[in-house]
C-alpha cells in the first residue's frame, strides 16, 4: 500500500522552480513580440504619412469617421452579426435540449454535423449554397441571406458551447424535477435550463459575432458592402487609413470582448454550477 | 390522500434486463412504504414508473382507483426527491420551492407565505436565500423535500434520499421526514436499500428481488416473520441451518446430531423432507461452562455445548460467534454476559425454539 516517490525530495524542487531557465524566457519574449509587433506596427503606421506638410496624427482617424461608408458598413456588418446570433441560437438551444434530452443517440451525428463546416471549405460550401438560396428570389438581394450563410459557420462553435453547458448540469434529473413540479418542457428550457446555460450561449455567441463580423469571401462574392469588403477597399487605396481602421475594429472588438464578459459575471459560471452537483 | 395500487408491472429494458417482474403493491391513504431491495432490483424503476418518468410493458398504476399511466409526469400532482441532487442551481432555496407555485401561477405573497412555510418545516428558516451551492448535501435535500410538498401533491415519491449523506445526517434525517409525513398524512413510497433505515421509519416494508416483491409487512412481521428465504437473509442478520424433518406431527427435527422441536406457528413440511432454519442472533443465548469439556451433558432446554470462536464488540451488544453441534451459529449478547467469554471458552448454547424459523429448502 506505500506510495513509492520517485524524484527529489519536494524541498530541492521548490528551489529548482524558483530561477526561470533562459530559454524559458526567451520563448515568451518570442511569443509576445509574434503578437505585439503586427499591432505595434499597425498602430504606427495609422499615425503615418505626412499631411499638408505636418504629420498626420490622427489625420487618418478623422478621414474613417468622415467617411459614410465606414458607418453603413460597419452597422451593415453588426446588422448581420445580431441576425446570425439570433437565428443560431434559436436554432441550436431548442435542438441541443432535445437531443440531450430525449435523442442522445443522436448526439454522435450532431457531432459530425457540427464539425462539416470545418471540413468543408468556405468556397464549396457556398458554391453550392447559391443555386439553393436562388430559389428564395425575396432573400437572395438581401443583406440578410448573409446571416443566413453564417449560421452554417457559426454552428461547430455553438453547438460545441451549448453541448459543453449542457454537459456541466446534470440535464436529465433537473429536467425530472421541473416536470415532477409540474412545469412543461417549456418551463423546463427556459426557466431551469437556460439560465443554467447563459455562459454557454454568451460564449458561443461571442464566436458567432466575431464570424459574422469578420467573414470577407462570401459577402464580397455576393456584393454586399460588409465592414471587411470596406475594409479590403480602403486597404487598395489608402495604406494608411486602412491601418487606422483596422485599430479602430479592433478596439471596437475589445470593446465587444469586455462588455461580453461583464454581461457574463453577471450571472453564475458554469463552472460554480457543476460545482453544484 | 391518495391511495396507490402497483397492478403487475412489468418492466423490461433494452439489452434484455427484465428490471420489474409482476410487481404488485398497494399503499393506503397516509400509509408510509418502503420498497427495500438490494442494488439493481428495480426499485428506482418502480418509482420512476409511479412518477410518470417511465412507461411499464405491462400492468397498472391506480391512484385513488383512476389509471395514471396515460398522464405525463407533470400532471400527476405527485412530488418527488431524488437520489442525486436536483435543486435548480440558478435559483435560492426560496425559488427552489417555488417553483411548482409558479408553475401554478399562484399570486407571489401566497408563494412566498408558503416556501417560507415549508423551508420552516424542514429546519431551513434561516437559510432561504442561499442558493444549492452554498449548502449542505442535507440541507439541500431538505430544500428539495420542501420542494416537493410545496404543491400540496397527494403523493410523495423518495428515492433514496439520504444515500449520498453521512450517517449521522442520514439517521437524523431520516427521522425527520417520517416526523414530516406524520404531520401532513402523506402517501409516500421510500426507496431505499438500506434495511435499517426501511425499518425504523416505515408503516410497511415491501420487500423486493429481482423485480417482485417477496414480502409485504410491518417492519416487526418482516423482521420476526420473514416468508422466504431472500427476506430472512436481507433484512437482518440470520443464521441459516440446513435440517431434516423427523416428524411433522411433533414438529422435530434434526441438525447436525441435534434434534430440536420447532415452535413456530406454522410447519407443513412432510416428513423426512430438507428444511433451512432461521435464527436471529438475539435468539441464541449463551451461557459459560464451567467445568470445561461437559461431554454430552447437553443440559436441559435444548442447551448444546459449544466453543466461543470470535467476539466483536458492537455497542450495545457483542456477536459471538460459536461452533456447536447445530453447526457454526453467531449470537448477540449483551456486551456485560460477554465480559465473561474468550476465545475457544466452552459455552453452552441455548436456542429459544419459539423463535426458530423453518422453510422448505431451496
Ligand atoms: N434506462 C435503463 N436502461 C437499461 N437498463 C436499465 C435502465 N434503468 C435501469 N436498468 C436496469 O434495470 C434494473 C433495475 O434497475 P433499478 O435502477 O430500478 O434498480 P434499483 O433497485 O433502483 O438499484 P439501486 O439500489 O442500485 O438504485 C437494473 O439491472 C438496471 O441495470
Ligand atoms: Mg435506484
Amino acid at each position: 500500500m506505500a506510495a513509492v516517490t520517485v524524484g527529489p525530495p519536494p524541498a530541492r524542487r521548490r528551489g529548482r522552480r524558483r530561477r526561470l531557465p533562459a530559454w524559458h524566457v526567451l520563448w515568451i519574449v518570442v511569443a509576445v513580440a509574434y503578437f505585439l509587433v503586427p499591432i505595434v506596427s499597425l498602430v504606427q503606421f495609422s499615425f503615418g504619412g505626412v499631411v499638408n506638410g505636418h504629420s498626420a496624427g490622427f489625420h487618418w482617424y478623422g478621414t474613417v469617421f468622415a467617411d459614410p461608408n465606414f458607418r453603413s458598413s460597419f452597422w451593415l456588418s453588426v446588422q448581420i452579426a445580431i441576425e446570425t446570433v439570433v437565428l443560431s441560437n434559436l436554432l441550436l438551444i431548442p435542438t441541443t435540449f432535445w437531443i440531450h434530452l430525449r435523442l442522445p443517440r443522436l448526439r454522435p451525428v450532431m457531432d459530425f454535423v457540427s464539425v462539416l463546416p470545418f471540413v468543408v471549405p468556405p468556397i464549396v460550401l457556398i458554391v453550392g449554397l447559391i443555386p439553393f438560396l436562388r430559389l428564395f428570389t425575396f432573400l437572395y438581394s438581401r443583406p440578410e441571406v448573409l446571416a443566413f450563410i453564417y449560421v452554417v459557420f457559426a454552428l461547430p462553435f455553438l453547438y460545441r458551447s451549448l453541448d459543453a453547458g449542457l454537459r456541466a448540469i446534470n440535464l436529465r434529473t433537473l429536467a425530472e424535477a421541473s416536470a415532477n413540479c409540474g412545469g412543461s418542457t417549456w418551463s423546463t428550457l427556459v426557466r431551469v435550463v437556460l439560465p443554467n446555460l447563459r455562459s454557454a450561449v454568451i460564449g458561443g455567441s461571442f464566436l458567432t459575432v466575431a464570424i459574422a463580423m469578420g467573414e470577407f469571401t462570401i459577402s464580397s462574392l455576393l456584393s454586399f458592402n460588409t465592414f471587411p469588403v470596406y475594409l479590403f477597399n480602403i486597404g487598395q487605396t489608402t495604406g494608411n487609413e486602412a491601418a487606422a481602421l483596422s485599430v479602430i475594429s479592433l478596439l471596437l472588438t475589445w470593446a465587444l470582448m469586455v462588455s461580453l464578459y461583464l454581461v457574463g459575471r453577471g450571472g453564475r459560471t458554469t463552472a460554480q454550477v457543476a460545482a453544484t452537483r | 390522500m391518495a391511495r396507490i395500487e402497483l397492478r403487475g408491472l412489468r418492466k423490461q429494458f433494452g439489452g434484455g434486463v427484465v428490471a420489474l417482474d409482476r410487481l404488485d403493491l398497494d399503499v393506503a391513504s397516509g400509509e408510509f412504504v418502503s420498497l427495500l431491495g438490494p442494488s439493481g432490483c428495480g426499485k428506482t424503476t418502480a418509482l420512476r414508473i409511479v412518477a410518470g418518468f417511465e412507461l411499464p410493458d405491462e400492468g397498472e398504476v391506480l391512484v385513488d382507483g383512476a389509471d395514471v399511466l396515460h398522464l405525463p409526469a407533470s400532471r400527476r400532482n405527485m412530488g418527488m426527491v431524488f437520489q442525486s441532487y436536483s435543486l435548480f442551481p440558478n435559483m435560492s432555496a426560496k425559488s427552489n420551492v417555488e417553483y411548482p407555485l409558479r408553475i401554478r401561477r399562484q399570486p407571489r405573497a401566497e408563494r412566498d407565505r408558503r416556501a417560507r412555510e415549508l423551508l420552516g418545516l424542514v429546519g431551513l428558516a434561516k437559510q432561504v436565500d442561499r442558493y444549492p451551492h452554498q449548502l449542505s448535501g442535507g440541507q439541500q435535500q431538505r430544500v428539495a423535500l420542501a420542494r416537493a410538498l410545496a404543491h400540496e401533491p397527494g403523493v410523495l415519491l423518495l428515492d433514496e434520499p439520504l444515500s449520498a449523506l453521512d450517517a449521522k445526517v442520514r439517521v437524523q434525517l431520516r427521522e425527520e421526514v417520517r416526523r414530516i409525513q406524520l404531520e401532513l398524512g402523506i402517501t409516500t413510497l421510500y426507496v431505499t436499500h438500506d434495511q435499517e433505515e426501511a425499518l425504523s421509519i416505515s408503516d410497511r416494508v415491501a420487500v423486493m428481488s429481482e423485480g417482485r416483491v417477496e414480502q409485504v409487512g410491518t417492519p416487526a412481521e418482516v423482521y420476526a416473520r420473514p416468508r422466504t428465504a431472500f427476506v430472512a437473509s436481507f433484512v437482518g442478520t440470520v443464521n441459516r441451518l440446513e435440517a431434516r424433518v423427523v416428524s411433522s406431527v411433533e414438529r422435530t427435527v434434526r441438525c447436525g446430531e441435534v434434534v430440536l422441536t420447532v415452535a413456530a406457528d406454522v410447519f407443513d413440511h412432510s416428513d423426512g423432507s430438507s428444511v433451512a432454519l432461521y435464527l436471529r442472533p438475539e435468539d441464541v443465548g449463551l451461557r459459560p461452562t464451567l467445568n470445561g469439556d461437559g461431554g454430552g451433558g447437553g443440559g436441559g432446554d435444548n442447551g448444546l455445548p459449544g466453543r466461543v470462536r470470535s467476539v466483536t464488540f458492537l455497542g450495545p451488544v457483542t456477536r459471538v460467534g460459536v461452533d456447536c453441534g447445530l453447526g457454526a451459529l453467531v449470537a448477540d449478547v449483551s456486551s456485560e454476559t460477554a465480559l465473561g467469554l474468550s476465545l475457544d471458552q466452552p459455552v453452552s448454547v441455548v436456542v429459544d425454539s419459539a423463535r426458530l424459523r423453518t422453510l422448505a429448502a431451496s
